[in-house]
């Protein structure tokens, strides 16, 4: 059981800093999710961890000791690659026992661990085998039969299932969830699906441009915004966002000069904010107890619900409500769009919540 | 625009493209084939029957003298090995070093390593007349003259920019992460190589080998300039040397010919499984 630290690191290519300056504590057992745009820096981070990444400037700690220098292999780590990385001339068991082979462990020794791990990911029957005979989803199993044989301290996964089609994904997904909770071990994952970062994580860490933006669990992230770059990202469909502005008695003005919307905004009158409503927190009110009138372009139905998108005034982009799944409006219609719960976030002009 | 696309037979249909590739294809075959029926044709006919019939006539039995005279010749035997004891350590020396080179300007490029490459690559563009005679120079100054010694330093190097740029090419479809997996597993970067990488290219591997080992065993040139004793030759001068001053024993010649591709052949038979594979690679994907 170990602990995985992050002072203050850094990574630069050249005159591009990619990292910049990343603060972190991963307790022991906790799976932790780093999740973000293409090109945020999640994977640099990851393979920094791994020892594939030299460091600029910090220090990266696992279990106490500092590795920031030490060696790949003795870094206590192991990792599953997005590509699976397996070795194509070898057969599953080779692949699995190839870091044991290196090590010139005893034969009897490597087939009792390899026949271990086969059984817990169920792929005994595939041990003869080569990669290009297997599926996606099998490969995947083999990589990480490759990195649990390996008893390491931390696992690293390089958004192991972008490769898998959707109905697999959610397969592999609830594996590796079971897989935390049987090995116990710290588990570092990196994916841009924030479904994926939800569903698995203790803990998420949101990244934006090389710097951390949010770390909590998925629903402090969902329910605490800190700020409208995780409201965007966190959450499907994206939260409403309506520019608005602060009048008397710390309420809110939205753009388009709709009526004042209720609220207790602790900031100076006309300063400019930024209302955000999940969709959930919206629906169809009574025009009189309405915030804004919408014109419904689109509808999703989900099954269980149904994803209304409306064009508004108040709102560059289309404003999503969820509706029940009975409740199917024309599309073209004017409707009435009211908050229901209570439950609005405000951001102010620099981004951050207020 | 469907009428724009060409023509296609369905199935079993005649197809007059697929028709005339063929018969182009059988045609460059025979084009190909006929010096060697020739070669062989002689080599079976007694020197009479050469002298009665012309290159293309069948002999009236199958004379077998020539290749017993080949093969129980002691001069025959030291030509073979002395080529074998050239191309064998000169086919493993210039691949050697192409499959290093290739390594390292795939998979671990260093400031300059392109430019590096470029400058080694270009050395296949030098005609060998250009370096012929400061080479007999140097060799010569080392006192190396007239043994085995410069026909395989110099064909090692000679290999090496075809090997580097064949290796390079193949090391760099091999994916970065297979690198990176073997290295967390705990491999070095020689282990990475020999267990991951060069398993991997057996494909280029086959074709370097048998291309190598073909040039160096057929090569004409650099024995001549560098050996002179007869205990020194390699099979292809000495194919030159049982030509009699006044008379050409075609038989005899035609024997040896025969027996001097068998080595070739042997490797390309035994490579060819992974040599088709090689030649295609990166045409296709998957």
């Amino acid at each position: 059981m170990t602990d995985l630290t992050f002072n203050a690191v850094r990574k630069s290519f050249g005159p591009l800093e990619i990292v910049k300056g990343i603060d972190l504590a991963v307790k022991s057992g906790e799976f932790v999710v780093f999740v973000g745009p293409s090109g945020c820096g999640k994977s640099t981070l990851l393979r920094m961890i791994a020892g594939l990444e030299s460091v600029t400037s910090g220090q990266i700690v696992i279990g106490g000791e500092d590795v920031t220098n030490t060696p790949p292999a003795q870094r206590g780590i192991a990792m599953v690659f997005q590509s699976y990385a397996l070795f194509p001339h070898m057969n599953v068991g080779e692949n699995i026992s190839f870091g044991m082979r290196l090590a010139h462990q005893p034969r009897e020794l490597i087939a009792k661990r390899v026949n271990e791990v086969a059984d817990i990911l169920q792929i005994k029957h595939l041990l003869d085998r080569r990669p290009k005979q297997l599926s996606g989803g099998q490969r995947q199993r083999v990589a990480i039969g490759r990195a649990i044989i390996r008893n390491p301290k931390v696992f690293l996964f390089d958004e192991p299932l972008s490769n898998l089609d959707a109905a697999l994904r959610v397969q592999m997904r609830l594996e590796i969830a079971r897989l935390h909770s049987e090995l116990g071990a710290t588990m570092v994952y990196v994916t841009h699906d924030q479904v994926e970062a939800m569903t698995l994580a203790d803990r998420i860490v949101v990244l934006n441009s090389g710097r951390i933006e949010q770390v909590g669990t998925p629903m402090e992230l969902y329910e605490n915004p800190a700020n409208l770059f995780v409201a965007r990202f966190i959450g499907s469909p994206a939260m409403n966002l309506f520019p608005a502005r602060v009048v008397a008695d710390g309420a809110l003005q939205l753009a388009a000069g709709a009526k004042p919307v209720a609220a207790h905004v602790g900031a100076a009158a006309d300063t400019k904010v930024t209302l955000g409503v999940r969709s959930e927190h919206l629906a169809i009110t009574s025009p009189e107890q309405a915030m804004l009138q919408a014109k419904l372009v689109a509808i999703e139905r989900l099954g269980s619900e149904n994803i209304a998108y409306l064009e508004a005034a108040e709102s560059p982009d289309p404003v999503a409500v969820s509706l029940p799944h009975t409740t199917v409006p024309r599309v073209g219609e004017m409707l009435p769009i009211g908050l229901s719960g209570g439950v609005t976030h405000i951001f102010g002009e620099d981004g951050n919540r207020i | 625009m469907t009428s724009a696309a060409p023509p296609r037979a369905g199935a079993g249909g005649f197809d007059a493209w697929k028709a005339a590739t063929l018969a182009i294809l059988i045609i460059l075959a025979l084009v190909f084939l006929a010096p060697t029926v020739g070669v062989l044709l002689s080599s079976i006919k007694s020197t009479r029957d050469i002298a009665l019939g012309n290159l293309w006539s069948m002999p009236n039995s199958v004379y077998l003298a020539n290749y017993i005279e080949v093969l129980t010749n002691p001069a025959v035997h030291t030509y073979m090995l002395n080529t074998l004891l050239v191309a064998v350590p000169a086919t493993i020396g210039s691949i050697g070093l192409g499959i290093l080179a290739g390594y390292v300007f795939a998979k671990l490029p260093f400031r300059g390593s392109n430019l590096l490459f470029l400058v080694l690559v270009a050395g296949m563009f030098f005609p060998p007349q250009v370096i012929l005679i400061p080479l007999f120079r140097l060799f010569n100054g080392l006192g190396l003259i007239d043994t085995l010694w410069p026909v395989i330093i110099v064909h090692i190097g000679l290999g090496i920019p075809i090997c580097t740029l064949l290796m390079r090419n193949f090391f760099a479809t091999v994916p970065n992460a297979l690198r990176e997996a073997a290295i967390l597993e705990g491999a070095n970067e020689w282990q990475v190589l020999t267990r991951v990488a060069l398993p991997i290219s057996l494909p280029a591997l086959a074709v370097l080998v048998t291309l190598q080992f073909t040039w160096i065993w057929n090569d004409f040139l650099w024995p001549l300039i560098f050996t002179q004793s007869d205990n020194k030759r390699t099979i292809m001068l000495g194919l030159v040397s049982l030509k009699g001053q006044y008379s050409v024993a075609w038989g005899v010649q035609g024997a040896l010919s025969l027996i001097a591709t068998l080595p070739t052949l042997i490797v390309f038979l035994f490579f060819q499984r992974y040599f088709i594979k090689g030649m295609t690679m990166g045409a296709v994907k998957g």
